[in-house]
Order: C-alpha cells, then sequence, then structure tokens
C-alpha cells in the first residue's frame, strides 16, 4: 500500500510541477481590473471597486508602496502606460445626472495634467478602453459616439479622430500591436464575443477565434508573438494565450477560479484578476 | 399574560386582541360569518403549507432578460447582444454562457420568462413588484400614484404569522432602496403599521454583519447594551406619554428586538458569518452580496420566515455614483462579464446547493429578480433601457415545481408570447407555498392580488 501510495505521488508531482505558480501582489481581496505595468516594470496600475467607487490605483510592489493616481471624486477606471511611461490614459466617467458619459483621457504618470482626448459630441456617449500606439502618437478606443459601439483611434493629444469599424455588433477592447501594424479587439458580430485583428486604417479584419465561449481583452506580448485573452470557452473565466493568427490557443491559468484582465510583464509573463484565493486581487505568473 | 406587542397571546383565557384584529379583519372585509367559515373551508383545499420561509434575491435596478434567463440567439444582432445562449442541465432549456453554474443546476430552478407590468419606472416597477400594486407608488419625478401604499410582501408574511420578539419574520438584507435620491415606496408594512416593517441587516466586506436598526442606540455594542437598557428605562419613565403614540411604540419593540438579537448567545450567533466554514464562505463569494445570501440561509435555518436581499440600494452602477444595481443603461455588457453576472451566478448557485445541503431547500422559496426587464434592442451607448412588458424570473425550491419554464416571450423578447403573470400573480403562488391563502389574507385584513400559477405548483 505504502509502495501504491509513493508510486502515486511521483506520478502526479511532475504534473504539479509543470503548473506555473501564480504571485499574488495585492491582498485587500475587493474587485479589481486591467493590471498593467509601466514599460519599466516597477509600477503596476490597476482598477479597484471599494465599496461605491471606482478609482485608479499605483502599486510599486518593490517598496510595497500603494497611491491613488488621482484625487478626483468621479470614477476612472481602465487605465494604461504610454509606451514610454510619462503619461497615462484611462476611462472617466462624469457623475449623475450625465449617465453614461464616459470619456478618454490622459494624465502624467503622477495623476496631474488631466486632458481629455476622446470626448462627448452632442450626444452622451461613452469612449473607453484605450490603448496605445506603440509610438504614443495615436490611442485606440472604443465609442458609442455614433450609436453603436465601435473601434476608433485618436491623436493622443485629441486633435484628429477615426473611425475603423462599422458593424452593427458590439465591437469593443482594442489593443494596439507592438508593431504598431495592427490592432486587436473583441466583436459579438459573429454571435457571442470572438477575436478578431485588422489593420490600423480598419482594412483586412481578420477572425481570430471561434471558440463555444466568450473570448475578451485581448492583450500583446511585448514581443508580438502571442495574444493573451479571457476566454469561458472552458466553462469558467481563464486567461488563454494564442499565436497572432488565432493557432494554438492555451489555456495559462487552469484554475476553477474566475480569472480575467491579462496583460503582460516587461519580461513575457502574464499578470492578471483572479479570486483563487480571498476576494480578488492581482497574480503573476510566467506563460506556459 | 405576555405582551408581544400589539398582539397579546391568549394565556389567561381571555378574548385576545389578536382574536380581536382578526374580528376587526373580517369586519372590514365586509364578512359575515358564515362567509368566514366557507373561506376557511377553502383555505384548506386553496393552500398547499409546503414552505416555511422565502429568500428573495432583489437585483435592483432591472437585470436584462435577454442576457440571463431569456436569451434570442436568432434575434438581430442588435438585439440579441454579445453572449450566447448555454444549455442547461435539463434538456431544451438554455440560458446565458454568463451563468455557467447556474446552467448546471437547472434542475434546482424554474424559470419564469412572461413576466410583465404597467410602468418602467424604477420607483413603480419597484413597489409593484414588492407589494403586487402600485398604488402610492412614487415615479422618479415624484409623481405619487393614487391609492395607499400596500405591505410588501415579507410584512404580509409578517402580519400573518405575527410578530415574533425573539427573532424577526422579516429581514431585509441591504439599505433603503432608491431611485436617484428618492426613497421608493413599498419596502415595508405601510398599513399594517410599523412593527411589520422589516428589519434591517446588512453586511460590509470590511466591516462584517451591520445591524441598521441599532443605529437607533449608541455604543451599540452587545455588553454595553444591558446597562444602557437600564438607563434608557429610566428615561423612558420620563417621556411615557410621547411612548403611547404609535412610532414609539414600534421603536420600542424594534429596540427589543434589536437588544435580544444581540445578547441572547444564540440569536447572536446567527449572525456570526465566522461559524461557516471558510470554504462555503468562499463558495457564495466573499462580496457583500456573496455573504448576504449566506447570512440568508443562516437567517432562515434560525426561523426567519421572509429575507430579503437587496443586492444594492441604488439602481445605479458605481460608474454613475451609484452602489453597483442592475440599472445598466450603458456598459451593460461590460457591467454583466466584468461583476453582476458571476456574482449572482455564484452566489445563487451557493445559496442553493446549500439550502439543499442544509435540507431546506424544499421548504424555502428562492426569488431572483428585478423590477423589470431590459429593452431587447440595444441603444446608442451599449446598454439597455427600462423594459417592464416582458421580464423574467427565477424561483427555486419551496415545494415549487423545478426544471420548467413558464410563458414564453416573443421573438426579440418584447412581450409574452404565452402565458403573462404579473409580480402579483408570482407572489401570490409564493404565499400558496407558505399556507397563506384567501382565508389568511382576508382575516388579516390583507388584500388578495394575482393568482396562483398554478404550473409552477
Amino acid at each position: 500500500m505504502r509502495r501504491l501510495v509513493l508510486l502515486l505521488i511521483l506520478l502526479t508531482t511532475p504534473t504539479l510541477a509543470q503548473q506555473p505558480t501564480a504571485a499574488r501582489l495585492t491582498t485587500d481581496g475587493h474587485l479589481k481590473q486591467r493590471p498593467v505595468w509601466s514599460p519599466d516594470g516597477k509600477s503596476l496600475l490597476f482598477t479597484r471597486h471599494q465599496g461605491a467607487t471606482i478609482f485608479l490605483f499605483v502599486l510599486t510592489p518593490e517598496d510595497k508602496t500603494e497611491r491613488r493616481l488621482t484625487m478626483g471624486k468621479d470614477p476612472e477606471f481602465d487605465a494604461v502606460y504610454s509606451p514610454d511611461g510619462k503619461r497615462i490614459a484611462f476611462s472617466y466617467d462624469k457623475s449623475s445626472p450625465n449617465q453614461g458619459d464616459i470619456d478618454v483621457n490622459t494624465c502624467l504618470a503622477d495623476g496631474t495634467d488631466i486632458k481629455t482626448v476622446a470626448g462627448t459630441e452632442g450626444k452622451l456617449s461613452h469612449e473607453e478602453w484605450p490603448s496605445w500606439s506603440p509610438d504614443g502618437q495615436w490611442i485606440a478606443y472604443s465609442s458609442t459616439k455614433d450609436d453603436n459601439q465601435e473601434i476608433y483611434i485618436v491623436k493622443s493629444d485629441g486633435s484628429e479622430k477615426k473611425r475603423l469599424t462599422t458593424e452593427v455588433a458590439i465591437d469593443a477592447h482594442p489593443a494596439w500591436s507592438p508593431d504598431g501594424k495592427k490592432i486587436a479587439f473583441s466583436t459579438s458580430r459573429w454571435g457571442d464575443l470572438e477575436l478578431a485583428v485588422m489593420n490600423v486604417d480598419g482594412s483586412d479584419l481578420v477572425r481570430l477565434t471561434k471558440s463555444a465561449g466568450m473570448d475578451d481583452y485581448p492583450c500583446w506580448s511585448p514581443d508580438g508573438k502571442r495574444l493573451a485573452f479571457t476566454s469561458n470557452r472552458d466553462g469558467n473565466l481563464e486567461i488563454y494565450t494564442m499565436d497572432p493568427d488565432g493557432q494554438n490557443p492555451r489555456n495559462e491559468t487552469q484554475n476553477p477560479a474566475i480569472d480575467n484582465f491579462a496583460s503582460w510583464t516587461k519580461d513575457g509573463r502574464l499578470t492578471f484578476v483572479s479570486n483563487r484565493e480571498e476576494g480578488f486581487d492581482i497574480y503573476v505568473m510566467p506563460a506556459r | 399574560m405576555l405582551n408581544l406587542g400589539r398582539q397579546i397571546a391568549k394565556v389567561c383565557g381571555r378574548t385576545t386582541r389578536r382574536e380581536l384584529l382578526r374580528a376587526g379583519g373580517i369586519a372590514a372585509a365586509g364578512l359575515s360569518l358564515a362567509d368566514l367559515l366557507r373561506l376557511e373551508a377553502r383555505g384548506e383545499a386553496e393552500t398547499s403549507k409546503k414552505a416555511k420561509s422565502v429568500i428573495l434575491l432583489w437585483l435592483w435596478g432591472g437585470p436584462s432578460h435577454l442576457d440571463t434567463f431569456d436569451m434570442k440567439p436568432k434575434a438581430p444582432a442588435d438585439y440579441r447582444g454579445p453572449y450566447a445562449p448555454v444549455p442547461t442541465r435539463i434538456p431544451g432549456i438554455q440560458i446565458c454562457e454568463l451563468f455557467p453554474l447556474l446552467a448546471a443546476r437547472a434542475d434546482k430552478y424554474s424559470i419564469l420568462r412572461s413576466l410583465h407590468h404597467t410602468s418602467n419606472d424604477h420607483g413603480i416597477g419597484g413597489t409593484i413588484g414588492l407589494t403586487g400594486s402600485d398604488s402610492g407608488a412614487i415615479s422618479l419625478s415624484g409623481q405619487v400614484l393614487s391609492g395607499q401604499v400596500k405591505a410588501t410582501h415579507g410584512s404580509v408574511v409578517s402580519r400573518v404569522l405575527g410578530f415574533s420578539p425573539e427573532m424577526p419574520r422579516f429581514v431585509t438584507m441591504g439599505g433603503t432602496l432608491h431611485q436617484g435620491k428618492r426613497s421608493i415606496a413599498g419596502e415595508g408594512a405601510g398599513p399594517l403599521g410599523a412593527l411589520y416593517d422589516p428589519f434591517r441587516l446588512d453586511y460590509d466586506v470590511q466591516q462584517g454583519v451591520k445591524i441598521p436598526s441599532l443605529d437607533l442606540i449608541d455604543g451599540n455594542s452587545a455588553s454595553g447594551l444591558a446597562s444602557r437598557e437600564g438607563l434608557r428605562k429610566q428615561m423612558d419613565a420620563l417621556t411615557r406619554d410621547l411612548e403611547s403614540s404609535p412610532a414609539a411604540e414600534r421603536l420600542d419593540k424594534f429596540y427589543q428586538q434589536a437588544l435580544s438579537l444581540l445578547t441572547a448567545p444564540n440569536a447572536r450567533r446567527v449572525f456570526d458569518l465566522a461559524e461557516e466554514p471558510e470554504k462555503l464562505r468562499r463558495a457564495y463569494g466573499k462580496f457583500r452580496f456573496g455573504q448576504c445570501c449566506l447570512m440568508a440561509r443562516r437567517l432562515v435555518q434560525a426561523g426567519v420566515r421572509f429575507v430579503q436581499v437587496n443586492w444594492s440600494s441604488h439602481v445605479e452602477p458605481v460608474e454613475d455614483t451609484g452602489d453597483g444595481g442592475w440599472d445598466m443603461h450603458d456598459r451593460n455588457f461590460q457591467q454583466m462579464q466584468d461583476r453582476h453576472a458571476w456574482m449572482l451566478d455564484q452566489s445563487l448557485s451557493a445559496l442553493l446547493d446549500d439550502l439543499e445541503s442544509h435540507g431546506l431547500l424544499d421548504e424555502t422559496v428562492v426569488i431572483a429578480m428585478g423590477e423589470f426587464g431590459r429593452t431587447p434592442k440595444i441603444n446608442g451607448k451599449a446598454g439597455r433601457d427600462h423594459w417592464n412588458n416582458c421580464f423574467s424570473a427565477l424561483v427555486a425550491g419551496g415545494g415549487l415545481k423545478q426544471g420548467i419554464v413558464v410563458g414564453e416571450s416573443d421573438a426579440r423578447g418584447e412581450h409574452p408570447a404565452s402565458r403573462p403573470v404579473t409580480p402579483a400573480d408570482l407572489f401570490r403562488t409564493v404565499l400558496h407555498q407558505l399556507g397563506i391563502g384567501t382565508t389568511q389574507l382576508t382575516t388579516a385584513g390583507l388584500p388578495l392580488q394575482g393568482e396562483v400559477i398554478e404550473e409552477l405548483v
């Protein structure tokens, strides 16, 4: 019997060893979304829900300090660093009575010098989920300014806008590729949410996923060789990666908990939000 | 004689206040003794008394029926939304892919897909949902509808069963419901008197269980209350005349009840979620709604007959300075997939499992619903607006039939296509399961609203 137990341990140990260890970066358990690293890899920017608030926070893991990005009173969420790390783009929601009036703002990395780069034009609309071009000149985002939610790009000073998609379904969560040539995004044009990629002028749209579940929140690896995304194709929300053409999808997290909002560290590890322990916290782990 | 507030139990062989009230109720209803006897005879047959308790998960703000339990995958893209239906444990029944845990438990509940009522205003819809009637409802603009606001369902149950000083009959988890900054009508006992108002609890992720009723009392620790009671009684002696007013009497009953709950060890333990295994607490979800659902099970287990868990106090999402309600005029899909859907999926699934494992599901009706649904056509802000013409509810336990769908909506989910039912019908069905029928309602002077949904019982 003892030999059988030992044999079982030996058989299962290699499998366990293959499970990447996810390091927990926050411990407060509040719901979080879109954790992203500064280009120098020193600061982690994320959205935290706490009570009835939704604000942006910057964590410096090295000295374990944390601060709010701005001192604004209105909701701010889904921020991302510019490629040079000097500015941050984020979604900003003017509070009631302007329900649904969300702008894409930018600010300096210390939270000052806030500017609106994509805001309301006439009717209330929401502009959100910014993603910088690698040269820092443009920001991709989604907007409902023309009623249906579509993908747009805007100069990072707000001076010029272009609409990239025209589709009656939902288009959301653009992610600009590291080489600057492509924008990946999620769309419901084929049924439930799938991932697609297109040129930065909206041409040559290609479907990347064809899964039975929802695929969303694409995020390019720093070298552009993999796309991380969230999928429930295996029954619950997991972080997957795949090649830029949609091939070789891989379930990276393989955890019964909710894993969502993937991004990459500078050296190619995955960062995401998970409730695998106490509440919702941010984790980092190597890709498989 | 044991004074239990307005209801004076018959312990000395005299006519009780309850009996007097009962007689008054009969007279108010214009019934003769013969009428009463006939009603009582009919009541034996018309109620089933399969359930003891009710847990109402009140999804304030109004969830989209198309993104939860009544999907329309064949509708145009600007109707169906970005999610796909998934098969459930029951062949032929599909729900939204955002609810995988509930899909795996479809044999434990039924779905109503043809609910409807008359108002797309949160305040009015909320009053209809919680009382079965729009009487006395208050709209967003402040307009008060004609008629006296009726008692909410929990108060009706509490009234029929009678006030209990040891343990509330009716507990609401969460603050008062608002539309904007305006409280809605119909959350309380209304004409039944404040004694049958809900006893309020809440749960905060940081602070744990909160008892807002004790905010009336300074320094509301259990140990401090006992000594403060003496002080308060001295003060009460000075204001005895004032205390004869109904409002003050109600405050005293609530104070006594709160004091009893905090000082009686057995009752106090009910509120201690730390007694539950950590694994179970995590199964419910360690966020407010999840822990409130767990508390609901503990309350039902302890004898509370009606627990209402308010998803939020405000209809608005946090992006609009609310506290996370279901009123998703914009960002409907972000909120659904990032928060609301999996929260409801996890907490409600855990509640059904937990009730079942404690042997309580068969005697506890569980309902998850909001005041209305949302527009089948997606609006210009990637959201859905209010839609009272057709919406869904999930009902489980309490001896109700499980694994079925009652009613259908039309091709786009805009109107009932078959078997239209109202919130009043649903709660008449709930009362039926509790054994509260025409006789009990009439003798308590309560209105008869709705019809029992026979397919469910």
